[in-house]
């Protein structure tokens, strides 16, 4: 078996483990017990699956586990570590955005890029940084809602 | 049975020693975004995975001489971060804008998007209006083709299995600054062109002085109109001239039905598209 190892933080803590070369960073990080990344589409289309690959949001089932060598990868449930994280979060929660929550750490960690580098509260903007991501239920409003007072919160 | 291997080469020499070596048996991956999921349904089978993303010198944009250098790692958010290409290549922005999603953007290149060859390749249209040309290498030699003869088919190119994209390149001019582009999806994000056209264009007192026009999903490849180009070329811009070219866009592409649409439906929305851009840029 034709097997790589490689070392990555995943909220903010070290591991080492082996990878294959075609597996998906998805696949890893559930396999490596980090089942918070949700799976869904595993063709990049739906955006469940996201993390924040050395600060950049994407879609772990579109990235190589080996890619991910020596980087800094953070998950949904890293972001309770994380002032702006935990805000999203709560931010949520008050505003009704989660039905069935399948979408939700895709959400937020793609509100969370994008808030990390925009500090207007722009509610177009918000609807473009999470066009990568589908929720079968809420509609969107609720969860523009909940990043928006975010952004507005952030600006004061 | 075969497995897939894992070689992460640091520079373009070692990768192009690797191509060399085993040709066929090599898959060259950057951004993934589009191999993962081919090799999830068994579209790539088992084969050494050369993942270039360590190379410097592959990415990133430059001004040299009389030449806008694209590193063919560049992402398409790098692209639309890029001032330089804000002020040369307007158009290449806007095509980013429409490519894929946000998440897609951080991580597929530029390079990814001509290899993958598909007719509906978003950065490749605006790149035929902007006579674009390619930068191969291979351990044997160095080569350059003009992005309109680079395309072959769906999925082929003219890259053989020793060679790779070491550059994507245009030169800084007027008309390269004056473009149009507009993409028609199902939807205004992860939409897959159901027909895409760019045009960049050059007037002198009232006369096209020079325009280029290009599609997308409107045949086997990504398709500079140059029935269309000819036609505008130095004509006086007026309503009457623009009804005529929109009926040529309508001949000149040469679509077919898929899921996405029909072919006569995207034979009539080109021409509309056309005008949209020509009248965007006119006006």
């Amino acid at each position: 078996m034709e097997e790589y190892k490689i070392e990555l933080t995943v909220n903010d803590e070290k591991i080492s483990a082996a990878a294959k070369p075609e597996e998906s960073l998805l696949k890893f990080l559930r396999r490596n017990g980090f089942t918070e990344v949700k799976c869904g589409c595993e063709k990049g289309e739906c955006g469940t699956c996201t993390v924040i690959l050395n600060k950049k949001a994407a879609k772990s089932c579109i990235v190589l586990a080996l890619q991910a060598n020596r980087k800094e990868v953070w998950t949904i449930k890293g972001m309770e570590k994380l002032e702006l994280g935990r805000k999203l979060q709560e931010s949520f929660v008050n505003h009704g955005a989660i039905q069935c929550g399948f979408c939700t750490p895709g959400m937020i960690l793609a509100a969370k890029e994008y808030l990390d580098k925009n500090s207007v509260p722009d509610r177009e903007g918000i609807k473009k940084a999470i066009s990568g991501n589908l929720c079968r239920c809420t509609g969107y409003k609720k969860i523009v809602d909940a990043i928006y007072a975010v952004a507005v919160e952030n600006q004061k | 049975m075969d497995q897939f291997k894992y070689i992460s080469p640091k520079t373009k020499e070692e990768t192009l020693k690797i191509l060399k070596e085993k040709r066929v048996n090599a898959c060259i991956v950057a951004g993934c975004t589009n191999v993962l999921p081919d090799i999830k349904i068994k579209k790539i089978s088992p084969k050494i995975l050369v993942d270039i993303t360590a190379i410097q010198e592959l990415r990133g944009i430059d001004k040299k001489k009389d030449k806008i250098c694209i590193g063919p790692l560049t992402t398409i958010a790098e692209l639309i971060n890029s001032e330089l290409i804000l002020k040369e290549s307007k158009i290449l922005i806007q095509a980013a804008e429409e490519f894929a999603d946000p998440l897609v953007r951080n991580n597929a290149t530029i390079g990814g998007n001509l290899v993958t060859a598909s007719p509906a390749a978003d950065m490749a249209v605006p790149l035929l209006t902007l006579d674009a040309f390619i930068k191969i290498e291979s351990a044997r030699e160095k080569r350059e083709v003009k992005l309109k003869e680079f395309f072959l088919g769906p999925g082929k190119t003219v890259l053989q299995d020793d060679e790779m994209i070491v550059g994507i390149e245009f030169e800084p001019s007027d008309i390269n600054k004056k473009g149009y582009f507009i993409k028609l999806g199902q939807r205004k994000a992860m939409a897959i062109a159901i027909a895409s056209v760019a045009v960049n264009l050059e007037v002198k007192q009232n006369k096209i002085s020079q325009i280029r026009v290009a599609a997308g999903s409107v045949a086997p490849i990504p398709i500079r109109l140059t029935g269309v180009e000819k036609f505008l070329a130095n004509k006086a811009i007026s309503n009457k001239l623009v009804e005529k070219a929109v009926n040529r866009v309508r001949e000149e592409v040469e679509p077919i039905s898929d899921i996405r649409a029909s072919e006569e439906y995207r034979r009539y929305i080109s021409g509309t598209l056309f005008k949209r851009a020509f009248n965007k840029l006119t006006n």
